[in-house]
């Protein structure tokens, strides 16, 4: 319940994050062809907006199986090995979390120190990068879960995002229309080895 | 040893199965830690940079939600309808309109598998009820599919364009007249197949039916010149037309074409209504659906699609600049770059040795990562050669084309396969016979620069440059 309630504010966030800056470089196009006005601070905002997206994004990624890999030597490998091979991917990933969140702390604590503002906006800059330890901390956390989930059996590691699938699932509603096989993850495995049939 | 390092870790994390960001990352990180007095504090530097820096990029973000909002079947079918009534009467013109829609999607959407789905669901199923075989059908679907990264606005170039540095307006340009070859080269194939195997031609529809359908599409039509036209015309860079082709795609499709969101299936004018009627009962509710749109089930998918794929791609986008990073301070891509002027190579041995390279690549890995990995390597390797930067990139684009097409990460044949029903070996083979005039197309842009070249110099001569 509580991951329901966190999953939705994640996507809230992100949503806000995505449709702001279009608007704000939606607006800043209109008024500088429009109005010939325009503020020079638009840029910078958006910039740091699109970093706070990227980096607070990661983890809700890697829930949502939204990175890409390369899974095709993984996928050779039998139940066992895939499983020991998936527990090394994840804790050499936690080290890459652990390292990045040591270089974030190091640098925000030199720009705190310095105490420089951002360029054209009066907030420290500190904080408008504070996102690089909140971002590293948080993918951390959620690739600590994935590691849980596959000592528990539940998951075997991380799964690669598939581009294919999610252009098939677009067009689920039309294929079931059309009386085609409804697609999916085990059914692209299953066309992979079967000799086919149906379509026409 | 800095070099083997970097790439015998980089290969073994991603083949672990670790996320390519992570892997670009961390075999970055451990190559710095290793061999070089960089800080890790400058580390942090570095990787915030990769996030929050390049405001080219911040186009990917707004083309990805523009393509969400148009990527829908409402837009392909009315394409379709326009491209079936253009050149639909001649004969194979069914399998030539599949190509034109695909073209017109691609330009729209921007992405490859989903302009296979959305246009080869319809059309594939219309060719194959025509009386044309569907390896035909599904193999030229499948191949036009491909000319979405490469006809403008392409995520790809975009991030070619950061990564080396070079002008996305320009590889915007570049890619024009590249993508209409491909697209003609097929057309013309299809016609000489249709012709030797008589295939069927369609009823010329009439003009008055060619214009209304379209009327119908033009809503992504326009968004195809608005944002062509304000880039080409030098009127706005990239990543504002990019904006303003987001907000034009979420008036069309949810004010306009209302394939999606809070008016979803309202008629513009019911049945018997006064005209008076029908624009106060449409003003009504387009007001009330601005309310309704934040909790709009519609219009929350669209926004978290194209988060998704924005936050994967700017994440290996960021990770891959520490990467190139390293092998920028390492001097790696100069040694190789000497090596290879000291062995003498030609710019054409070159290049040919790189579309081996990269084709072999797009067996295994998808296209924006083996343009970030790729790209700090060659580029420095081919401007030491001087062969031009543009040039460069569409050569790699039209690869990272084909590497969809080949097994086992080809996306676009598994999206052809999960349409037809059939193995991907089946549409291995469909895809075969059209992918060799890829292949034909490739070795053409490769050594005849100009086909690249000609729309960016002739522009730049036209603003007087």
């Amino acid at each position: 319940m509580l991951g329901h309630i966190f999953e939705k504010v994640e996507e809230g966030f992100i949503s806000l994050l995505i449709v702001g800056m279009t608007l704000l470089v939606f607006v800043e196009v209109v008024l500088r062809f429009g109005f010939n006005t325009g503020g020079v601070w638009v840029e910078e905002l958006v910039l740091h907006m699109g970093a706070w997206l990227i980096l607070f994004g990661a983890s809700y990624g890697v829930k949502k199986n939204v990175h890409i890999g390369v899974d095709a030597v993984v996928n050779m490998m039998g139940a066992k090995l895939r499983r020991r091979v998936g527990i090394i991917a994840i804790l050499l990933s936690l080290l890459y979390c652990g390292l990045f969140m040591i270089a974030a702390w190091n640098y925000l604590a030199k720009l705190y120190l310095i105490g420089i503002e951002m360029e054209d906006l009066p907030i420290p800059s500190w904080l408008g990068k504070s996102i690089l330890l909140i971002g590293f901390a948080m993918l951390g956390v959620r690739i600590f879960q994935l590691l849980i989930n596959v000592l528990q059996g539940k998951s075997t590691g991380f799964v690669s995002h598939n581009e294919a699938e999610d252009a098939l699932e677009e067009i689920k509603d039309q294929v079931v229309e059309t009386g085609a096989k409804k697609p999916g993850r085990e059914e692209l495995d299953s066309v992979k080895n079967s000799s086919g049939g149906g379509g026409s | 040893m800095t070099i083997a390092a970097l790439f015998i870790s980089l290969f073994s994390f991603m083949f672990i199965g670790i996320p390519v960001a992570i892997s670009l990352g961390l075999s970055s990180l451990v190559t710095i830690l290793l061999f070089s007095n960089d800080s890790l504090a400058s580390v942090g530097l570095k990787m915030f940079q990769g996030v929050g820096s390049h405001y080219a990029l911040l186009a990917v973000p707004f083309f990805l939600l523009s393509s969400a909002f148009l990527s829908t079947g409402g837009v392909a079918r009315r394409l379709i309808d326009f491209a079936t009534n253009a050149i639909g009467h001649v004969r194979g013109g069914l399998a030539m309109a599949s190509v034109l829609a695909c073209m017109l999607f691609a330009a729209v959407s921007g992405s490859s598998p989903a302009t296979v789905a959305a246009i080869g669901i319809i059309c594939i199923r219309a060719m194959v009820r025509a009386g044309y075989p569907e390896s035909l059908a599904a193999g030229v679907v499948m191949n036009s599919g491909t000319l979405g990264i490469l006809i403008p606005p392409s995520i790809i170039m975009l991030i070619y364009a950061a990564t080396t540095e070079v002008s996305a307006a320009r590889m915007f340009m570049a890619g024009f007249l590249p993508g209409i070859m491909i697209g003609l080269m097929l057309m013309i194939a299809i016609y000489i197949f249709a012709r030797i195997k008589k295939l069927p031609a369609q009823p010329w529809p009439g003009f008055p039916t060619l214009m209304r359908t379209f009327l119908a599409a033009s809503g992504g039509l326009m968004l195809i010149a608005i944002v062509l036209g304000t880039i080409y015309g030098g009127i706005a860079s990239p990543t504002e037309a990019a904006a303003v082709s987001a907000v034009y795609a979420f008036i069309v499709a949810v004010f306009v074409y209302r394939d999606i969101g809070p008016l979803k299936a309202v008629s513009w004018r019911q049945e018997g209504e006064a005209l008076s009627g029908a624009f106060g009962r449409n003003a009504q509710q387009m007001l009330m659906a601005f309310v309704r749109l934040p909790t709009d089930s519609d219009m929350r998918k669209v926004v978290m699609d194209a988060s998704k794929v924005t936050i994967m791609l700017m994440f290996v986008v960021a990770n891959a600049m520490l990467f190139a990073h390293v092998l920028t301070t390492e001097r790696i891509p100069h040694e190789i770059a000497e090596l290879m002027v000291g062995l003498g190579l030609e710019p054409w041995a070159f290049l040919l040795i790189m579309n081996l390279l990269l084709l072999a690549a797009g067996n295994f890995m998808e296209p924006s990562a083996i343009i970030l990995i790729m790209a700090p390597i060659l580029f420095p390797i081919a401007m030491q050669l001087g062969i031009d930067p543009i040039h460069l990139g569409i050569i790699m684009v039209v690869n990272m084309e084909i590497g969809l097409l080949t097994p086992p990460v080809g996306l676009n044949l598994f999206v052809a396969a999960g349409i037809t029903g059939r193995s991907l070996g089946w549409a291995v083979r469909a895809a075969t016979p059209w992918l060799l005039i890829l292949l034909i197309a490739l070795m053409l842009i490769t050594f005849f620069p100009q086909i690249s070249l000609f729309v960016p110099e002739y522009i730049d001569s036209l603003r007087g440059y």
